[in-house]
């Protein structure tokens, strides 16, 4: 029985009044007969009244957050057959020669590609040898440089030859725990996770340079590669920090408030910087300089919608591709 | 004449004015049953000696108990505006927080200074039960009941409310000097007191922690091999394999800028317990995850025991979302047995059609914290059903 809801009506109006569930529409429970009619008329047109104030509320709000963001959902890079899902999809490769995406799908461990209208190509399981990969990249060779966090090994696959050869990293004498990687003219940059630090390494694994924070407490959690910058993340601080190649910090960008667990970040083609939000399951964006744009997407399973995402990267015809973590996909936004 | 009368009128309702203020603030008719003697101590609340019960209670009816105005903290932040602002800043203590201001207060009259319930010790230890009040070394301030020579009692910059970083104030009483000399063979700058020294009190003499770690108990060398100040992390993984395996998965905790992940939860040398864990688990967590705290910490429905964050998650690395201890039905079912059986179908053969992901008990739960009862993440009665069920 839902509360009767009194509400003042001019003299012989209707007295009592209840709302219908769900609706939205107040129907009469009781009134004096003689003005029942012209009542019920009354409540129609003042129904509709507020149905249009409501519809262009909804119409201006939806407006605002439209004119905030321009990103449309695109695409999801998954298997088609349910049974095949990915299971906790860690990271996203993109071969700009060929213009195909690789999908690191840690739960089953094993590598995916995709082209870029999202139809699947090749699934690599290594024969099975995988252990936990988590990042990827695809050198000049052909061969593949992964990132197996079972076996802390910076693990090459030889296509050709069939073969997976495992690497474990040192850089002075200290045990490298490699986290996410980046390949940039015959340079392999990983990221130290037990550091926090990016190391640079040659072909042979030589260890090269230390790219550091300096004091931060927690060191990186995310890095890219732009033209001759390194843009890295500290989650901690909640900052952005562009290195040089020589490992001088040029420039730091607070991401502030707008984030809780920032976990990754990207320059788009515009030079507008986006930053992943885990928790909230939301993207923010900052011009180039650092001041707050706009936010968008949110928390959920649905399409467009993210659960524990984990990286962000642009693909090569400017489309920001998420990696959904814990809805086993990933999701290809456009403009 | 008629400004005469006027005058002599004007000066008897001023007179008369007074009369009834001077009898408002003396003999309140609040006390013809309240006994004043309930209202007097060395200490009375301002409103109280003036006689202005009005300013909190509403003399006929009103929405909160004891006929308040407001809400408890609402309304001592109506006069104590400063300290609206002030007390959310930096760490605040969980009273504080949740607005409990009586938790350590008395609105009325205290023998304490700061119109505190009773000395300050009782106070504390009032909620801080598991403390004990003696150990057998027990520092003196503690052993005095002063914790506000350490603690702050609302806010501050520290962890643990402390009034400055742990090194600052023990040297700011015992001295850089007598430190040194007390700490003659110590091979680095002096720091990290509370590493090995417990501030309250220990067993053991110095206040050093009663667990010892057990190469420490053998000497440095077992760790510290003198090339450099810092034991990585594979020192521990000489001994500790299991936890190495534990790192190595999807997520771990893995990660730290001083030199070795370890550290950042456990003490090297001594402890409280076997753990050598550096606190609470609620206070080590929040170190960095004091976003996730926030968050949930308003959560109409939470699950019980939820500062137990090893309950559910896994310290060291999971292959797991969120690093919980297995899927979203294993954690689960651990407790709720009964669930486990009965219940919506759930686990590796029931796949969510949006996502092809497995339906767990965190597709429809978020223990951490909701708006729903039984923290289902929509209403229960529909909103919940339809996101899968769109038929219905």
């Amino acid at each position: 029985m839902l509360p009767v809801a009194h509400v003042c009506m001019p003299s012989g109006g209707i007295k009592g009044y209840r709302p219908h569930d769900g609706t939205g529409i107040w129907m009469a429970k009781k009134a004096d007969s003689g003005g029942l009619k012209q009542n019920m008329d009354k409540a129609m047109r003042l129904k509709s009244v507020m149905s249009v104030l409501a519809f262009l509320l909804l119409f201006l709000n939806a407006g605002r957050s439209l004119a905030r963001s321009p990103w449309q959902w695109n695409l999801a890079l998954k298997q088609t057959k349910i049974k095949d899902a990915m299971v906790m999809p860690t990271a996203l490769f993109l071969d700009r020669e060929k213009g195909h995406y690789y999908v690191v799908d840690s739960g089953k461990n094993r590598l995916l590609s995709f082209d870029r209208t999202g139809k699947l190509l090749h699934i690599l399981t290594a024969g099975k040898s995988l252990d936990i990969p988590f990042d990827m990249v695809r050198t000049g060779d052909g061969g593949l440089w992964v990132v197996e966090k079972g076996r802390n090994s910076l693990s090459y696959i030889d296509l050709k030859a069939r073969k997976v050869t495992t690497h474990t990293l040192y850089y002075r004498g200290e045990l490298i725990f490699p986290d996410r990687i980046e390949y940039l003219q015959g340079t392999l940059y990983v990221l130290d996770k037990a550091s926090g630090d990016i190391i640079s390494y040659d072909m042979s694994l030589g260890p090269l340079r230390r790219f550091s924070c300096g004091r931060c407490p927690g060191g990186f959690v995310d890095f890219k590669l732009y033209g001759d910058s390194i843009w890295a993340l500290d989650l901690l601080q909640k900052m952005i920090y562009v290195l040089d190649l020589k490992g001088n910090i040029n420039k730091t960008i607070p991401v502030g408030k707008e984030v809780s667990f920032p976990v990754s970040v990207a320059v788009g083609p515009s030079g507008y910087i986006y930053v992943l939000d885990r928790h909230q399951g939301a993207v923010a964006v900052y011009d180039k300089d650092g001041g707050f744009k706009y936010r968008f997407l949110n928390a959920g399973i649905a399409q467009g919608q993210l659960y524990f995402p984990i990286e962000i990267r642009f693909d090569p015809w400017g489309r920001l591709c998420v990696v959904d973590e814990g809805n086993g996909r990933v999701e290809v936004f456009s403009r | 004449m008629k400004r005469k009368w006027l005058g002599t009128f004007l000066s008897s309702f001023v007179v008369i004015l007074l009369m009834f203020t001077a009898l408002g603030q003396a003999d309140n008719v609040c006390f013809k049953c309240h006994k004043k003697a309930d209202f007097r101590a060395r200490i009375v609340h301002k409103p109280v000696s003036d006689g202005r019960c009005d300013a909190c209670h509403s003399p006929h009816v009103a929405r909160y108990k004891g006929l308040l105005r407001e809400k408890t903290d609402e309304l001592c932040y109506s006069c104590h505006r400063k300290e609206a602002s002030l007390f959310r800043r930096g760490v605040v203590h969980a009273p504080v927080y949740q607005g409990k201001c009586l938790a350590c207060h008395v609105p009325h009259a205290s023998d304490q200074k700061g119109l505190i319930k009773r000395t300050l010790a009782d106070d504390c230890f009032g909620c801080h039960k598991k403390m004990p009040r003696k150990f057998k070394y027990t520092h003196r301030p503690y052993s005095q009941g002063r914790c506000g020579v350490c603690h702050r009692p609302h806010h501050g910059d520290n962890q643990q409310l402390l009034t400055k970083r742990p090194d600052t104030l023990c040297i700011s009483c015992h001295g850089e000097a007598v430190l040194k000399t007390a700490h003659r063979d110590y091979p680095v700058p002096i720091g990290g007191c509370l590493s090995c020294h417990n501030p309250h009190g220990s067993s053991r003499k110095a206040l050093v922690r009663n667990v010892l770690h057990p190469p420490y108990k053998k000497g440095c060398r077992g760790c510290h091999n003198g090339k450099s100040k810092i034991v990585t992390i594979d020192v521990c993984f000489n001994c500790h394999g299991p936890a190495k395996k534990e790192m190595l998965r999807t997520h771990s905790h893995l990660t730290s800028r001083t030199g070795n992940s370890c550290m950042n939860c456990h003490f090297p040398h001594t402890g409280d317990t076997k753990t050598l864990l550096r606190g609470s688990q609620g206070q080590i967590c929040r170190t960095c995850h004091q976003g996730t705290f926030e968050r949930y910490k308003e959560s109409p429905s939470r699950h019980p025991d939820i500062d137990n964050c090893t309950g559910c998650h896994e310290p060291h690395g999971s292959r797991h979302l969120a690093m919980l201890k297995g899927n979203g039905n294993d954690v689960c079912i651990r407790c709720h047995e009964d669930q486990g059986k009965f219940t919506h179908p759930v686990g590796p053969d029931v796949l969510d059609p949006r996502t092809g992901q497995m339906v767990t008990c965190s597709t429809c739960h978020n223990p951490m914290g909701t708006r729903f009862k039984y923290q289902l993440i929509r209403d229960g009665k529909k909103d919940l059903c339809i996101l899968c069920h769109q038929a219905y």
